[in-house]
């Protein structure tokens, strides 16, 4: 996902924590978990540790936790500001604080940063207590039912006994589902946005580019570098082009179109920055290797390419089967990374399985990013999904 | 307000408790909603507007946006209990496909319209010579999607040509209250039809 959707807050930088709505200051935690973690592949790890945040309180019943969770790129923190002096809040500020459509006045909001992510949860640049070294190459392939699996055992520590709803969107809304097939009796809600239940050749093709980049750049040295080295060449190219999937031709359009740098500010080459587009996505891409590990970037495609619900059951519906919970799938009519169909399909599934579930999609064109918009629309469904108190299944 | 409140419930009674339902054009969730509490219907509804999904969420009722024949042909035949299509079936592209795909996916389907032969309607016609404009047209030629009117006669010479057999029948007067025996086509103002495959 992008990092800039949301349109810049308008208060003054100093306060904007401060404003009704916002969820104001928060800080990350960490969950130890201290007992050995077996991965889906059979491997071990001897225990690991989640980010996470929370927003809101837990209720007496325990039973008003909702869990977001992040796409590729994101991270625990979607809500509120680190300092004062943070340039941006986290990334679904827009959706989640006191009276917004996650409302934290009513609900306990917990967000971890996944297994074999960069953020402070154990992946792949943690280190290897058998060496002492980051794990690398050498971390186990870590799939979504992992992620999953890991944010439970977190869920059971904050003391959570139901969970009201479970939101993502991207990687996020496969999470969300698997939450809902792993865990029937915990989850009563999921909230799945621009996601699919198995990516296709396309979204895989972008995915082996990233990854190829990374890999072709020597920096990489097959997953064994230092922290804060590495293929940050490889890193931020895998990320100017992802970048490109999370977005639509109009909306690239309308925000650069042809526009093109001041002469002022370009360079003798021929090959340097001339249009607004290419400084935009060398910017996103250079932004994004101080923040992200590249080992982290190809353990996490793979996990996207490997998610595969029709495939692990045999049919989509035999999948769904468990699932207890009420679903909403939102699709996004410019969204050609995870298109609506892909969502349409996930929702007739589910239906064919005779669950409850609902698909609603929104005309945008902001493409895939478009779960992160800004849309009273949007505000409105979600909200009206999670206001109402559970039904129990017929 | 009233006149929804009575086919609700002449639909209600062709409903089986606990049963699955889908009700095609849905709209906000109000018939399903009516089905849920009163049968415990397991209800899905299609439609084609975000706003009405919208609204059937908020109400728990499931509802599937996008379009009715596309929805059908994703599930296996008999998936459904019962079809429902109500006061929708003039509005359709394709009314016979939906009809037929509905009578395949649902071991029957309750159709429900307003009776174009009825004879303000005719009247009205005749002498106007215009668009029928009352309350039950509400919209000029220029502002309402395209329609095809269709009369009680019309619609059982359908079901006879496609071999589609009429469990039930209820023609109701112009109030759409009261039952209506004589002349149906003529004198009936609102129809509506439990339908099986013969």
């Amino acid at each position: 996902m992008t990092d800039d959707v949301e349109a810049a807050p308008s208060a003054p930088a100093a306060a904007r924590h401060l404003a009704p709505g916002d969820v104001g200051l928060v800080a990350p935690r960490d969950f130890g978990h201290a007992a050995p973690f077996t991965f889906r592949g059979g491997q071990v790890l001897p225990g690991f540790s989640l980010r996470y945040e929370t927003y809101g309180e837990l209720n007496a019943a325990r039973d008003n936790a909702i869990v977001i969770c992040h796409a590729l790129s994101g991270d625990h923190h979607c809500a509120g500001w680190h300092s004062p002096s943070d340039r941006k809040p986290g990334w679904w500020n827009n959706l989640i604080g006191p009276g917004k459509a996650v409302d934290t006045r009513r609900f306990f909001v917990v967000c971890a940063n996944v297994l074999g992510g960069c953020q402070g949860s154990t992946g792949p640049s943690s280190p290897d207590a058998a060496t002492g070294r980051p794990y690398g190459a050498a971390f186990p392939p870590v799939t979504i039912p992992d992620m999953v699996r890991a944010q439970r055992l977190l869920l059971d520590h904050l003391g959570v006994a139901v969970v009201h709803a479970v939101i993502g969107g991207s990687m996020g809304g496969m999470l969300a589902l698997q939450f809902a097939i792993e865990y029937p009796r915990l989850v009563r809600r999921v909230l799945a946005m621009a996601t699919t239940g198995r990516e296709s050749a396309q979204a895989i093709a972008f995915n082996e580019v990233g990854r190829q980049a990374i890999m072709q750049d020597p920096a990489w040295n097959r997953g064994d570098y230092a922290l804060g080295e590495g293929p940050r060449v490889g890193l931020a190219i895998a990320r100017m082009m992802a970048h490109i999937t999370y977005l639509s031709d109009a909306s690239m359009d309308r925000k650069f179109g042809r526009r093109k740098r001041r002469a002022a500010e370009t360079e003798a080459s021929a090959f340097d920055v001339q249009f607004e587009v290419e400084g935009y996505l060398r910017h996103q891409g250079q932004s994004f290797i101080n923040r992200f590990d590249a080992n982290t970037y190809l353990y996490i495609t793979r996990a996207l390419d490997q998610f595969d619900l029709e495939e692990a059951a045999g049919s989509l519906e035999v999948a769904f089967a468990p699932v207890e919970a009420e679903t909403l799938i939102v699709g996004f009519t410019s969204d050609w990374l995870f298109p609506p169909e892909q969502n349409r399909a996930l929702a007739l599934a589910l239906l064919r399985a005779g669950k409850r579930a609902s698909y609603a999609e929104l005309a945008t064109d902001l493409g895939h990013d478009s779960f992160l918009l800004e849309s009273e629309e949007l505000y409105a469904l979600v909200r009206g999904f999670l206001d109402r108190p559970a039904t129990p299944a017929p | 307000m009233e006149k929804r409140t009575v086919d609700m419930q002449i639909i209600g009674d062709w409903v089986e408790p606990g049963t699955r339902v889908l009700d095609l054009g849905c709209g906000p969730g109000d018939l399903l909603a009516y089905l849920m509490q009163t049968k415990g219907v397991a209800a899905v509804g299609v439609d084609l507007e975000f706003s009405r999904i919208a609204a059937c969420v908020r109400r728990g009722v499931s509802a599937y946006q996008g379009d009715m024949t596309t929805l059908m042909r994703a599930f296996p035949e008999r998936h459904f209990d019962r079809v429902i299509c109500s006061r929708t079936v003039q509005e359709l592209a394709e009314p016979k496909a939906v009809i037929l795909e509905a009578l395949r996916v649902g071991r029957a389907l309750t159709v429900g319209f307003v009776n174009h032969g009825f004879w303000k309607n005719r009247v009205a016609m005749l002498l106007g010579g215009r668009k029928v404009r009352n309350e039950v047209y509400t919209t000029a030629w220029f502002e309402s999607r395209p329609a095809n009117p269709v009369t009680i006669a019309d619609f059982e010479d359908f079901c006879a040509a496609h071999g589609i057999r009429v469990a039930h029948r209820v023609h109701l007067a112009g109030n759409w209250r009261d039952p209506c025996t004589l002349l149906p086509n003529l004198l009936a103002g609102y129809a509506l039809y439990d339908l099986t495959r013969a």
